[in-house]
């Protein structure tokens, strides 16, 4: 406790002349360019690894942490670092939610806006622990739903299928005009310098890119009914963070020196003052010091806490969250097991009970996924796996060599494979629509679908055949078929297909290596 | 021939008129129309072949911007030759640079994730350690151009090779399922846009027409290692033969009709081979050329 007290000095020495507030916002810049700059990173340079994906922020995420022990039994290594989320948290209070958390300045930003905002019930801050409950005893059942609530699965998520595909969109538009004013190739040089860094190499889509977008602008505009609202009620992580700060060594303290002028309550972040201003609830607390700079009698610190507020949870709340959590797993799986032909799953997914207990829907995959094809699922994996990645590969196809959807996945839902290893997996089998088929059917040569299979031998076999045009003269061409043996169902022949609205060729999940059932 | 080169054979004629016995010189100095180059180097075997074309100041002029056409097509390391040869590349890169060329551009339009192809085919690396500006196609730099061919009216093609002074095609010979194998003609798939599956039906005719607005100064052959099966992407390294021959030609149809003879096939045999030599392109009678063969 010495150290705790060295620190305790040393805050007192630091608060007479530098504003905590200000330390807190540079904390906070900082880590939110951090979080972009690995966000940015996580894009292929055209070698097999990738330098920093994003996904560090979730490997100290403990909620994450939390939820894939629960429900997956298992943790990758890397996730050990949500441990010192932890250690912090206890020994400094709710210091990520202020000072870290992306989406927490997201926030603060859009919070900024000076509007005159609402009284919210004084008790809904509760909310988030039952959602908390509710989360935790899903996955002691083999749920995984946080990375819907989760704010560092949120924020990933919305920038990968919606605002970052928004930004390319909106710096394009900006380019073409340029070209439009300075002549063709105008922005050429510029364009070529921003790709693949700050731009995406190629174009990003995604199927529900609004849809996800409007949710992300709902939760980020409701910081205009009350500053930080999805923090203070809805945001899972934390309550989590809160719980553990609810016991934290250090926190906010209000000196004797405080007459409950109450002055600091409107700066608030989150619902902690008590008393009038006299009291802090170290479980609520985010540690913003926004109630420092207000106080006129200077009566706000930091330091070693005696006195902790407790939850104040409500017993019928906490009995009703836990029995949701339990009952939401049968719940959500009342549908019938049967598989679905468009759920191609990523290469290296686990089979798919395990992979819905693994995958927190963070969306990394779907962002360093090379041609674009992972995309996230809406009702395809039932509701417990929405925003889950399967591959379209009208959109793209899988990439025989690349393995980087298993890098960057922060829980092992897919799992990491070496280029050896990925090239054995069968995430589907193609197969041919002769009818639709311009060699089958129209007697036309074509088989750009036998050109691009990246198998060895091809997947897709020639047979040459004569066949009668509509002349009624007979033309020899080449018609493809399938090898099931060697077709992985990658889905590049499905890309090419020149019929272009409804493939000649497509791939379903049939014979995916992970399932035991959906095989012919 | 150009002006210079006009000259200097005149000059070297007005020198052999004086100089009787120097006649068979003469004839030596008029350079061939193809050189099979062949040995276990690359990169020796490219330079002789330029050299014995008569050196790259014979095809680039000073401060020209030349584009270096490689296939840069599949993710493969060079070892599958489901790519030209990267030594190859960067030797015509550093020659077109000695030659006193501005700038050589080096480019191409995947099928594969772009990226990975110029990484893993050690091209990107190899051009722009010889000096080359190596960069992705941009898909607004494509442009639709009136091509007015048999079966192509228009296509958009890649703007660089559009304003290029000089264009040397580096086409690898393998295999390919529909037009049994892809040399120089087919190269040019990779500076067309749009959706190229569609050029899928009636290619040869296609690429004949492609070819009708693109004129390489020089196309050389890499037969260094060649994909004998299951091409164009290959895989196997049980399907690469390595024959060491580097190919250069200013008649892009019969270097492709002597990549055929690699095969076990003749010009005849490659329909956009033989459309192309129909449609006055080149000639598939190689044999019938000025043809130089080296073995280093």
């Amino acid at each position: 406790m010495r150290a705790a007290r060295f620190f305790d000095s040393i805050l007192k020495l630091k608060t007479s002349n530098i504003k905590l507030s200000f330390l807190r916002k540079a904390s906070q810049a900082f880590f939110l360019l951090l979080f972009l700059f690995l966000f940015i990173q996580t894009q292929s340079k055209g070698f097999d690894t990738l330098g920093y994906p994003v996904r560090v922020f979730l490997d100290f995420d403990p909620l994450i942490l939390a939820t894939t022990f629960l429900a997956g039994h298992a943790v990758p290594k890397a996730m050990l670092l949500a441990l010192a989320t932890i250690v912090l948290t206890v020994l400094l209070g709710r210091v990520f939610c202020g000072w870290i958390c992306p989406l927490g300045t997201l926030h603060n930003l859009v919070g900024a806006v000076p509007v005159r905002r609402k009284a919210v019930s004084a008790g809904l801050y509760r909310l988030k622990y039952y959602l908390l409950i509710v989360i935790l005893a899903g996955s002691l059942f083999g749920l995984e739903v946080s990375g819907i609530f989760d704010p560092i699965s949120i924020v990933i998520r919305s920038l990968t299928l919606s605002l970052y595909p928004l930004f390319n969109r909106v710096l394009m538009a900006v380019l073409a005009g340029a070209d439009a004013v300075g002549g063709a190739g105008f922005t050429a040089g510029v364009y070529e310098n921003l790709r693949g860094g700050v731009l995406a190499f190629n174009p990003p889509y995604y199927l529900q890119s609004a849809f996800i977008g409007l949710i992300f602008l709902a939760i980020l505009l409701a910081n205009l009914i009350q500053k930080r609202f999805w923090c203070r009620y809805f945001c899972p992580l934390g309550a989590l963070l809160g719980i553990l700060s609810r016991f934290s060594i250090l926190g906010i303290k209000v000196s004797e020196g405080c007459t409950a002028c109450g002055a600091c309550a409107a700066h608030c972040q989150a619902d902690a003052i008590t008393d009038g201003g006299q009291g802090r609830k170290s479980s609520e607390c985010l540690i913003c010091f926004d109630c420092d700079d207000p106080c006129p009698s200077s009566a706000v610190g930091y330091g070693r806490l005696s006195r902790r507020a407790p939850l104040n949870l409500s017993r019928r709340g906490v009995v009703t969250s836990l029995a949701s959590g339990v009952l939401l797993a049968p719940f959500l799986r009342l549908s019938p097991p049967v598989s679905n032909p468009l759920l191609i799953r990523p290469p290296g997914a686990l089979p798919e009970p395990e992979f819905l207990k693994h995958c927190v829907k963070c969306g990394e995959c779907m962002k360093v996924c090379l041609t674009g094809g992972l995309q996230p699922t809406l009702l395809e994996a039932g509701l417990e796996g929405v925003w889950t990645p399967r591959l379209v590969p009208r959109i793209g196809y899988c990439e025989y060599n690349c393995t980087l959807c298993g890098q960057v996945c922060p829980t092992g839902a897919i799992k990491r494979l070496t280029r050896a290893e990925k090239v054995e997996v069968v995430i589907g089998l193609a197969t041919i629509d002769k009818s639709r088929c311009l060699p089958h059917s129209h007697a036309r040569a074509c088989i750009a679908c036998q050109e691009v299979c990246p198998t060895s031998p091809k997947a897709v076999w020639l047979e040459e055949a004569a066949v009668k045009n509509h002349d009624g003269a007979t033309v020899r061409l080449n018609q493809p078929h399938i090898d099931l043996q060697r077709c992985i169902g990658c889905g590049i022949c499905e890309k090419v297909c020149p019929v272009s609205d409804r493939p000649a060729i497509y791939v379903t999940s049939l014979g995916e290596s992970r399932s035991p059932d959906n095989q012919l | 021939m150009n002006r210079r080169e006009f000259l200097k054979i005149t000059a070297m004629a007005g020198a052999g008129v004086m100089l009787p016995y120097e006649l068979q010189t003469l004839a030596a100095a008029i350079p061939p129309d193809m050189v099979i180059a062949h040995g276990a180097l690359p990169q020796k075997v490219t330079q002789t072949a330029i050299e014995a074309m008569g050196g790259m100041k014979r095809f680039i002029d000073k401060g020209d911007i030349v584009v270096v056409k490689p296939n840069i097509g599949w993710d493969r390391t060079p070892e599958y030759a489901a790519n030209t040869n990267p030594v190859v590349v960067a030797t015509l890169v550093r020659l077109c640079l000695e030659a006193g060329a501005k700038k050589v551009k080096v480019f191409d339009n995947p099928v594969n994730d772009a990226r990975r192809c110029y990484v893993q085919s050690g091209i990107a690396d190899a051009a722009r350690r010889a000096g080359a500006e190596v960069s992705f196609t941009d898909e607004r730099r494509f442009k639709d151009v009136a091509i007015n061919g048999q079966a192509l009216k228009t296509w958009p093609l890649y703007t660089d090779i559009l304003e290029a002074d000089k264009i040397i095609n580096v086409p690898i010979a393998k295999t390919h399922g529909l037009t049994k194998l892809t040399l120089g003609f087919k190269n040019w798939m990779g500076v067309m846009g749009g959706r190229r599956g569609r050029i899928h039906f009636s290619i040869d005719e296609k690429l004949v027409d492609v070819a009708r607005v693109i004129k390489p100064t020089l196309t050389v052959l890499d037969a260094v290692h060649i994909l004998t099966a299951g091409g164009p992407q290959g895989g196997d390294v049980r399907d690469v033969k390595t024959l060491g021959i580097v190919a250069a030609s200013i008649d892009p149809v019969a270097v492709d009709a002597f990549g055929a003879t690699l095969f076990g096939l003749t010009g005849g045999d490659i329909g956009y081979v033989k459309l192309g030599h129909e449609a006055g392109l080149g000639t598939m009678d190689f044999q019938k050329l000025k043809i130089k063969k080296i073995t280093i």
